[in-house]
């Protein structure tokens, strides 16, 4: 079986052996974090396969998806969106962004301050190691932050097949607009690819689709009102990244599957920790696998987390795309509704978002906010200032992080997360 | 060297911001309104034609940094932490003047901090398209100037009038075909032009009206060609020419210019929104819709913040074939993702196409690093 | 044996041991350099004193939690708690260590309100100092006394400690006069800090811990350029020690 996926990685192009390395290190850093946990739901058990099979068996779905004439997208982003991607005959994955890699080949065409997620995108395709990227037919980059809207100029020459997408910045009628017009041309464009059209109904069965797997993160995210919260901030963290991946029917299916589980829980008062752990919401900068840094430090230090105002978290999920249209235009509009929501702080002014991670600490019942901002994201870093001044106005304690996917900070991290669990707890 | 009189000889030569400073004043007693500018895409010609007056608001000095850090993020741009630290320290006089701010969604940084700044004095930002070429970019940065129009009409309770905004923009194309006629004496070898004369001069131009500066501008190019029938001329004969693109270089940031003359070298092109570049281009006269082609000349400034932005190596390789530079430096200040990403195209750029010499030095406004910018650019030199 | 409580404070330079008795005093002070062994160092001073009960702070805490069983604070609340016992009003603390600089605001009943750390790099904090020290040829322990006797201030510019000890090995070669570098290495710490009181503890006296509070220069930069008083006890280095054996105290 490994002998075939070895063959599979080669004929995409991979480097053997720095994948192997790259799996090596993925594989112990699951074990330690992730299987080290306690009192883990058992239907977690799904992801621990979907992890163990992460270049491995998903990678081969997708090569028999292509074989069979379907196309691969692959995005950054969760302003691309899915539905257009799935009605038009293809499959949407997330691009690897989670881990350093390749840093000195990646600093050749980067400057050192770019924030870590950008320059892990670039590490993958240089250090050959992302069979998702390799997989792709065509890689969707988009207009958000100047890192990335920059960085893409570049990456335009590693690769042959990158479609990049604008997106506004403010939200208003024009910038509404301009995502309406640009939405409609990646339909094209996706059109073009598979060579074939969109139709009302192929549009309509993928609304479906996403909003189910919607559906079942909120249901997932819900059940972690509870005290004792049911699930980790890790585990619950890992649902989330692999949306990006799995197959979405498969994934919403696992995910109603762990929910049925953790409502027993939740009825039967058991917790992933014990009740009263302190917890803790956790807002900013999306976490790509393997990205579990901080999560892993905090839910060592005695606390738990139980939501994520993040890309990879609410953010990202939050709103449903409206089911009710019948002809392809007013389901692109209710898509172009849909994602003009979501509140990346690329957007000026961005209130939302302040509103937003205000309700998830009440509804989630936080005792505190980790504000999460990836080093040189001045999107977010920027935002942290409004942010925390907030929540101070609301006496929600909020620490601010600012960070990257090394782990040479590990230890003063963790001493701040422990200071503010100990301010937290008073 | 120094005995060649300053260009502009107004007891003002080298301290351009203390000269606009003047006319801002003077200005003001006459009752003008001050609208603060941060940025290059302000569409100037508009803000004149309602008879108000654009400020370049302050953003180049050290001293307000340390104020600024106590709230932003240390890692940001200098542009934009001084520019902060001007404001909450209350050390701008041209904010101070101001009634109101014109922003733009340049950058991150930018659009982030004028969400900090937006309560204190009416301040309103322009949705900047990122994608120039694309079909949607015109008409929305048309809509934009327009928004901005309202904005500037309601403030200041006037109207603004269509014949006026063409005059502004026609005696802004015959100011700008002055300076450039200005620019073309530092384009001679050796160069007839200092960069502070260019400065000196471009400060004033840019938030002075057309009408105001057309005859200075003319009594300057004669003394310029008086210069040259003197047979006076900046820095050695040999001495290497620099073309310095990228961010904006003002105040404690000239010390990159400083340093290239410390190193031996001359500055004969300053490119860069603080130079040049505000300059460039032509407005379509008597098109019937002037808005229109206002928005047409600002969206074709290449900014890093633009995307792709092909349209900046074109116009360097226009200014190389001009000023004829053997060497161009890119200065990045530090933490401007959008210039420092672009470095990489251009250094490429610079050195493929034309053959140059590249030089990328990313700088804040401190003096820490002179030494060391010193060496390199005196090895850059070596290499020519 | 009368109860007595211990806290012990193993920092990235040195290791702080403080015994209270039960009402709160401290009757055994130790210090040792931390050096490459510490919990071997710190087993060493805990066997040369006789306590109920142990927590530990600092840097080296879960080491020693592992070590020796003990409970563990971290240095943010065991310092606020030292600084209470020093000044029972304190409202703000700023303490600068080796490698971490922090300023704690704290609620009137003395918990910790809020806090800031300097991030991953060494500039502001001590360790900085000592660098900096050692480049210029002076004792720390004389080197803000040195610098206080500086007619004027040469600017060092560079944040980061790597780019500023060439910045002044630079002008040391340049034949700056060594007290005026000085100077300009203390108002390089004492701005940085002097933000992060200003974000997190804008108003009131400031109490000052940690093996930095020492240096009467950068207090006295501090307070010039705060306009606020700045409390020190000479006692502040071992703040954090009597902070964990105060909590270790009370928690019995």
């Amino acid at each position: 079986m490994s002998e075939d996926y070895r063959l599979m990685w080669k004929n995409l192009g991979l480097n053997l052996e720095a994948h192997d390395m790259l799996l090596g290190v993925l594989g112990n850093a699951y074990k330690d974090i992730y299987l080290s946990q306690k009192e883990r739901p058992e239907g977690m058990a799904y992801f621990d396969f979907v992890m163990s099979e992460v270049h491995g068996l998903r990678i081969k779905e997708l090569l028999d998806e292509k074989a069979a004439g379907r196309k691969i997208v692959g995005a950054y982003c969760v302003f691309v969106p899915e539905e257009i991607v799935l009605a038009a005959n293809a499959t949407l994955v997330g691009l690897c962004s989670g881990a350093d890699f390749a840093i000195e080949e990646v600093e050749k065409l980067l400057p050192r301050n770019t924030c870590a997620l950008i320059k892990s995108a670039f590490g993958f395709k240089l250090g050959k190691v992302c069979p998702y990227l390799e997989s792709a037919d065509m890689i969707v980059g988009e207009n958000t932050c100047d890192g990335k809207k920059k960085a893409y100029e570049t990456l335009g020459q590693l690769v042959s097949n990158l479609y990049v997408m604008d997106l506004p910045q403010v939200k208003t009628q024009n910038g509404r607009a301009l995502l309406k017009a640009e939405y409609f041309q990646f339909k094209a464009a996706v059109e073009k690819l598979t060579g074939k059209a969109i139709t009302a109904d192929s549009l309509k069965a993928a609304i479906q689709t996403v909003n189910a797997k919607r559906k079942a993160i909120h249901r997932l995210s819900a059940l972690r009102q509870a005290d004792p919260a049911p699930i980790s901030g890790l585990d619950a963290l890992l649902a989330n990244q692999v949306f990006f991946y799995d197959n979405p029917a498969r994934f919403t299916a696992s995910v109603n599957k762990i929910c049925d589980e953790l409502e027993k829980r939740v009825e039967e008062k058991k917790g992933a920790f014990p009740a009263r752990t302190p917890r803790l919401l956790i807002s900013g900068c999306p976490q790509a696998v393997p990205n579990w840094k901080l999560p892993f430090i905090i839910e060592t230090s005695g606390a738990v987390i139980v939501g994520e105002e993040s890309c990879v978290g609410e953010r990202g999920t939050r709103n449903l795309t409206a089911e009710t249209g019948n002809t392809v235009e007013t389901m692109m509009e209710a898509i172009v509704d849909r994602y003009f929501q979501v509140d990346c702080a690329i957007f000026t002014p961005n209130p939302d978002r302040l509103a937003h991670i205000e309700q998830m600490a009440a509804q989630y019942k936080a005792d505190g906010v980790i504000h999460y901002g990836l080093q040189f994201c001045q999107p977010y870093l920027m935002e942290a200032i409004p942010v925390e001044k907030a929540l101070e106005k609301k006496n929600i304690p909020c620490l601010r992080i600012e960070t990257d996917y090394s782990m040479e900070d590990a230890g003063q991290l963790k001493t701040r997360i422990e200071a503010f669990i100990e301010q937290i707890k008073g | 060297m120094l005995t060649i009189p300053p260009l502009m000889d107004d007891g003002f030569a080298g301290e351009p911001a203390k000269r606009v400073l003047q006319y801002m004043q003077a200005h003001k007693a006459k009752g003008d309104p001050i609208v603060g500018i941060y940025c290059g895409y302000a569409p100037i010609e508009l803000i004149q034609a309602m008879g108000l007056v654009p400020a370049v608001l302050c953003a180049f000095s050290k001293v307000p940094i340390p104020a600024a850090e106590t709230v932003l993020p240390a890692n940001l741009c200098p542009l934009i932490k001084s520019s902060f630290g001007f404001i909450i320290e209350g050390t701008c006089p041209f904010y101070a003047m101001s009634q109101a701010v014109i922003a733009e969604t340049t950058c991150d940084g930018k659009k982030k901090m004028f969400e900090l700044i937006a309560d204190i004095k009416p301040t309103h930002v322009m949705d900047l398209p990122q994608v120039p070429d694309q079909r949607e970019a015109l008409p929305n940065w048309k809509q934009m100037i327009l928004r901005l129009q309202e904005f500037l009409e309601k403030t200041f309770d006037r109207k603004a009038d269509e014949n006026k905004i063409e005059a502004s923009l026609q005696a802004a194309n015959r100011r700008n075909a002055l300076m450039q006629k200005i620019f073309d004496y530092a384009a001679l070898r050796p160069s007839a032009l200092h960069w502070s004369e260019m400065y000196d001069v471009g400060f004033l131009a840019l938030p002075a009206t057309g009408a105001e500066m057309a005859p200075r501008l003319e009594a300057l190019l004669e003394r310029l060609e008086k210069r040259v029938r003197d047979g006076l001329h900046f820095g050695r004969p040999d001495a290497p020419r620099v073309l310095v693109t990228g961010c904006p270089v003002g105040g404690d940031a000239t010390k990159i210019f400083k340093v290239i003359e410390a190193a031996g070298g001359a500055v004969v092109a300053p490119d860069a929104c603080t130079g040049m570049k505000a300059f460039a281009g032509t407005f379509q006269e008597n098109s019937g819709d002037p808005i229109g082609a206002m928005a047409e000349r600002y969206l074709k400034i290449p900014c890093a913040c633009m995307t792709p932005n092909e349209r900046r190596l074109t116009d360097l390789s226009i200014m190389i074939d001009r000023f004829k530079p053997d060497a161009v430096i890119d200065v990045v200040l530090q933490a401007c993702h959008a210039y420092n990403i672009e470095s990489h195209k251009v250094g490429r750029h610079v050195q493929e196409a034309h053959g140059l010499p590249f030089l990328k030095v990313e700088i804040d406004y401190s003096e820490g690093d002179i030494g060391q910018l010193r060496t390199r650019v005196e090895a850059l030199f070596e290499s020519i | 044996m009368a109860h007595r409580f211990a806290g012990i404070d193993i920092g990235s330079r040195t290791i702080e041991l403080v015994v209270v008795n039960q009402s709160g005093q401290a009757i055994h002070t130790l210090k040792a350099d931390t050096g490459f062994d510490p919990m071997a160092e710190a087993k060493q001073m805990i066997g040369a004193v006789v306590y109920e009960g142990i927590m530990a702070t600092g840097y080296g805490r879960n080491l020693f939690e592992i070590a020796f069983e003990a409970p563990t604070v971290t240095e943010i609340k065991a310092h606020a708690r030292g600084a209470r016992a020093f000044f029972p009003e304190a409202l703000n603390v700023l303490d600068i260590g080796g490698q971490d600089s922090k300023a704690i605001a704290l609620s009137d009943n003395g918990k910790v309100k809020k806090f800031e750390m300097n991030d991953r790099c060494a500039a502001g904090t001590g360790k900085f100092l000592e660098i900096m020290a050692r480049t210029l040829g002076y004792a720390i322990e004389q080197f803000g006394n040195e610098a206080l006797l500086a007619e004027q201030e040469t600017t060092i510019s560079s944040m980061c400690t790597v780019f500023a000890e060439s910045e002044v090995t630079s002008l040391i070669a340049k034949g700056q006069d060594r007290r005026e570098i000085a100077l300009g290495v203390h108002a390089s710490v004492m701005r940085r800090v002097a933000a992060m009181l200003q974000r997190v503890a804008p108003e009131g006296d400031i109490v000052f811990t940690g093996g930095v509070a020492n240096n009467a220069c950068l207090r006295a930069l501090l307070a010039q350029k705060l306009g606020r008083r700045i409390l020190y006890a000479p006692q502040a280095q071992f703040a954090g020690a009597l902070g964990a054996a105060l909590l270790a105290l009370e928690a019995a």
